[in-house]
């Protein structure tokens, strides 16, 4: 935890992408229809109304309507559908 | 992502569907073993999602202990694969490549951009005898040298530009202005008749006129002088002679026409010859060239489809018409009418232009075997012919000494 830290400011003093220094997710949304997840480690949960997301400290859940898995591979996940609500709890 | 479907599309995927529950436990197994899948959907009882063909192929065994089913296989891949069997038709496919291929890097006509229709007529001819012939391939062009050859060959071009475009040779050419100024020639001239006439109009801008309306003149005679009296001085000034003068004149024609007359008439049988034409070679193939005595003969090039467009060889059909010739009697209508139109023909030919008929007198006899025409007529025409007065050069100094 404390290395991943060093690392992520390493990563932000050196202006190099945080994601691909350390092992912090990257998250970014197309409005409301379409969430890209880099850096996962695995999907927890996944129906037509939420679908869970592990990373390495936390647990990312994604909730909403009609989603599908538009793209997933050991990197990165494409969840598409409309996202009503995101949140991100810190592992225990 | 399009391209993204397209080269999935295009390498061949498979959909596959899993049943029961816990898919995340597959979705993260297949993640971790580096399957990249899309279109993850979840229905009532199944899950289904696209992977490609090649990564199925790999880990086929994996599928098989998950119970993974494999519902469909999509993709240009897989059509390829139903196709390895037919021999004739891939065969036929890479013929048609080969030749689409082949044909699209040939250029196939010219299209030329201004002048006319003789200029372009005499432009294809021009290139076909520098050795530029069409279809040929592209690499064989060099629009340079083609922009030179037609500069060298045709003066009158004030810009020549040739490009390739497609399967096109353009060429385009803007010629040199064809009515250049007028240069006004100041010289001193002097009108003189072209023809003995009557004089019957004179119109003289500039110049001294010598003869007035009534009088008969010959041939060469000065009609108005380009010397001109200054009004106040006793000199003579030389000025350039503008003017029409217009005199009647005469004009006798006599001519004969045949009261009957050898004309070609056809039997309709005909006799079709084919000759193979080798560069300008012709071999007869098909046919008989002695069978008529009198013919008419139709000739039609027929290019060979392939062959004639790389090759100077084609065939050519010649058709013989049989004719003969009978006597037919012309009757005297129709022979004076001839005789009246060669008469005016004749008379356009002799005349100026602007020239008008005041009366005409023609005559018609006949013996046994031709009509006979005399014809007088009379014309009021321009007469008038410039001609420039150069003046006696001086005698030199040293000459005069000498003498």
């Amino acid at each position: 935890m404390k290395f991943n830290n060093i690392r992520s400011k390493l990563a932000d003093d050196l202006e190099l992408p945080n994601n691909a220094a350390s092992d912090n997710f990257d998250l970014r949304m197309h409005g409301n229809k379409k969430v890209i997840i880099e850096n996962h480690t695995g999907i927890f949960i996944y129906e037509n109304d939420v679908v869970g997301i592990n990373t390495k400290d936390q647990s990312i859940l994604i909730k909403g309507k009609n989603f599908k898995i538009e793209e997933i591979n050991d990197y990165k996940v494409i969840v598409k559908g409309a996202v009503n609500e995101i949140l991100i709890n810190k592992k225990e | 992502m399009l391209i993204f479907r397209i080269l999935n599309f295009l390498r061949g995927y498979v959909v596959i569907k899993i049943l029961g529950s816990n898919y995340e436990k597959t979705l993260n197994l297949l993640s971790r073993r580096n399957i990249s899948i899309w279109d993850v959907e979840k229905k009532d009882d199944y899950l289904s999602f696209k992977l490609a063909y090649d990564d199925y192929r790999k880990n086929t065994e994996l599928f098989e202990e998950n119970k993974m089913q494999l519902t469909k296989k999509t993709g240009i891949a897989f059509k390829l694969h139903k196709i390895k069997s037919r021999k004739g038709f891939l065969l036929g496919a890479f013929i048609l490549i080969v030749c689409l291929y082949v044909y699209s890097t040939l250029i196939w006509s010219i299209e030329l951009v201004g002048g006319n229709e003789k200029i372009k007529k005499e432009i294809k001819e021009t290139l076909s005898s520098n050795e530029i012939k069409l279809p040929t391939n592209e690499n064989y062009i060099n629009e340079k040298h083609i922009e030179t050859i037609l500069y060298k060959n045709f003066k009158n071009f004030n810009f020549v530009e040739a490009y390739i475009e497609g399967s096109k040779l353009i060429i385009f050419i803007k010629e040199k202005n064809p009515f250049p100024e007028q240069i006004i020639d100041k010289s001193p001239t002097s009108i003189i008749s072209t023809k003995n006439a009557v004089i019957n109009k004179v119109i003289a801008k500039s110049g001294q006129p010598v003869i007035q309306e009534g009088d008969v003149v010959y041939e060469g005679q000065t009609l108005v002088m380009g010397i001109i009296k200054n009004k106040n001085l006793e000199e003579y000034t030389m000025v350039p002679s503008i003017g029409k003068v217009y005199g009647k004149t005469y004009y006798s024609f006599q001519f004969k026409e045949e009261k009957q007359r050898d004309i070609a008439m056809s039997t309709n049988k005909k006799e079709n010859l084919y000759y193979l034409k080798i560069n300008d070679k012709k071999l007869k193939i098909i046919g008989d060239t002695n069978r008529f005595k009198n013919y008419n003969c139709k000739v039609n090039a027929i290019n060979i489809p392939i062959i004639s467009n790389f090759t100077d060889i084609s065939l050519e059909k010649n058709i013989y018409y049989e004719e003969k010739y009978e006597k037919v009697k012309i009757d005297e209508n129709t022979a004076q009418n001839k005789m009246k139109i060669n008469v005016f023909d004749d008379l356009k030919s002799m005349c100026s232009p602007d020239s008008r008929v005041i009366t005409s007198s023609l005559n018609f006899t006949e013996d046994e075997k031709y009509y006979y025409l005399n014809a007088q007529i009379e014309v009021i025409e321009d007469i008038g012919k410039e001609i420039k007065i150069y003046p006696s050069a001086l005698p030199k100094i040293e000459d005069i000494k000498e003498e």
